[in-house]
């Protein structure tokens, strides 16, 4: 059980317990205001950040974690 | 010379014509149109291997239907500077080490849709890039569903990679040790017999959780599983593997597995109008890279028009398995040092800081008040983010490189019709 690929599916199996146990504490549509704004949406998706993670991803030995892409790296 | 235009170019008009068809074809009581302009500029100062790349990009997203949202993406990377083509050691002279121009330009295109159910979605996506020297393709879908009163949302994703890099025709029994690095680009894609094209097949898996705990409070969870075989080299790179001076083209293993986990959290101070967030990443290859990755953020309304964002990076990572700044010192023949080596600073020991800032300006109209008659919603937004790297072990024929501080400045501009 120590291989990483072992290790990632007890995570992956973790995170889906770990949603379920989050519905114990829910946040009421009339209260989502504040998490509605874009202040705070995670934004991997934003044109900005894509673009400041294809420089870093480009300067680093390591990948992944982020929103799946293609395209190579322009990097040669 | 006569003018093609190249299979991007091609694949952007056609997605563009079918965007405007789906324009046109929609109940326009459902349409809305945004439009997404940016730039970023990359530089990197230095005395003798200066680099600087232009990055623009535009993204136009047309949503027919309230279940459809169709894309198309378009972004550049214009390249021009110097780098070193031969990577030698302390035990090399100086001599060895000379710098070789780059100039290139990364055409990159892709469309997707995105289908809307209720609390479920699915996207799929095509990318097409291309240089001189490099072609990729790539499909992804990514699958999410909300539930629990829309307070937890799952994201499974999926991309594949079909890429092909160029690099000289050497016999595929040639030893790596006497493989000569490609000098330029000439002739690459092209039925040149000094040519061959090499396959990179890339597959990318990733699970998102984002929770919603408090009305103030959210978070992110992100596991990553990345798949690479093929040529994963730079064919352009030589590196130094012999007490005499021999050079060889760097030379990596053929697959490499990566492995990462993400948490992210945010969290709104309604007293100061502010958001402040934190995320950690680790991550961990079968090059045994091991990466760590902590950034700190703050984002607070000075206006209700206006947002300024800050943000702190310190990431931190260990050399490849295979790694050495010198391979002339009597490696072993089948040790990992002995059976492959690389010139890239990517796969040695370093540490980098980034601190950067967002100024971000955005106004809202409604149907029948729309901004300059015309528009939905605008914003502007520029930033500076400047990175430090510390280098732990790799120098150029012993002297140590001084392009370790870059400078990122990004424009954006956003309209929604």
């Amino acid at each position: 059980m120590n291989n990483p690929a072992s290790r990632a599916l007890i995570g992956l199996g973790l995170l889906v317990v770990m949603a379920f146990a989050g519905g114990c504490a829910t946040v009421r549509p009339e209260q989502r205001s504040v998490l509605a704004d874009p202040i705070m949406q995670f934004e991997s998706e934003s044109p900005e950040e894509a673009q400041l993670q294809h420089v870093l991803e480009n300067r680093e030995g390591s990948s992944g974690g982020g929103s799946v892409k293609g395209g190579g790296c322009g990097c040669n | 010379m006569k003018r093609r235009r190249s299979p991007p170019f091609r694949s952007l008009l056609g997605a563009l014509a079918a965007l405007a068809a789906g324009v046109f074809a929609a109940d326009a009581r459902a349409q809305v149109v945004e439009l997404d302009l940016n730039n970023a500029t990359f530089h990197e100062p230095s005395g003798k291997s200066a680099m600087t790349v232009y990055n623009p990009g535009a993204t136009l997203t047309v949503l027919p239907w309230d279940w459809l949202s169709l894309g198309v993406h378009y972004e550049a990377d214009i390249v021009s500077g110097a780098s070193e083509p031969v990577k030698a050691g302390p035990l090399s002279s100086p001599d060895v080490i000379s710098q070789a121009s780059v100039v290139d330009t990364r055409n990159l295109v892709s469309g997707s849709f995105t289908l809307s159910r209720r609390n479920t979605s699915l996207t799929a996506s095509y990318t097409h890039a291309a240089e001189r020297d490099y072609k990729s393709q790539a499909l992804a879908v990514i699958a999410g569903t909300e539930f629990l009163q829309r307070n937890t949302r799952i994201e499974l994703a999926y991309a594949r990679g079909f890429d092909k890099v160029c690099n000289v025709a050497y016999p595929p029994n040639r030893d790596p040790s006497v493989r000569t690095p490609l000098d330029s680009s000439k002739g690459c894609f092209t039925s040149d017999v000094k040519r061959q094209e090499q396959d990179i097949a890339i597959d990318t898996f990733s699970a998102a959780w984002t929770q919603s705990w408090t009305p103030v409070f959210t978070t992110q969870a992100m596991l990553s599983f990345g798949l690479n075989h093929g040529f994963l080299g730079n064919p352009y790179r030589g590196v130094v593997i012999g007490a005499s001076g021999q050079v060889a083209q760097e030379h990596h293993p053929d697959d490499r597995a990566r492995f990462s986990g993400s948490v992210k959290a945010k969290y709104y101070l309604r007293g100061l109008d502010m958001m402040i967030g934190g995320s950690f990443r680790g991550y961990k290859d079968t090059w045994d890279i091991i990466s760590q990755t902590y950034e700190l953020e703050a984002e607070r309304y000075m206006l209700p028009w206006l947002r300024l964002a800050v943000k702190g990076r310190v990431y931190n990572q260990t050399g490849a398995l295979f790694w050495s700044d010198d391979y002339t010192g009597g490696e072993p023949e089948f040790g990992p040092r002995g059976q492959y080596w690389s010139g890239d600073r990517e796969l040695s020991p370093f540490k980098s800081y980034l601190g950067g800032g967002k100024v971000l300006a955005s106004w809202k109209g409604t149907r029948d008040k729309r901004l300059l008659g015309v528009l939905l919603d605008f914003s502007a937004g520029a930033s500076v983010d400047v990175i430090k790297t510390e280098l732990e072990d790799f120098t150029l024929a012993g002297e140590r490189p001084d392009d370790t501080t870059a400078f990122v400045f990004g424009l954006s501009i956003h309209g929604g019709f």
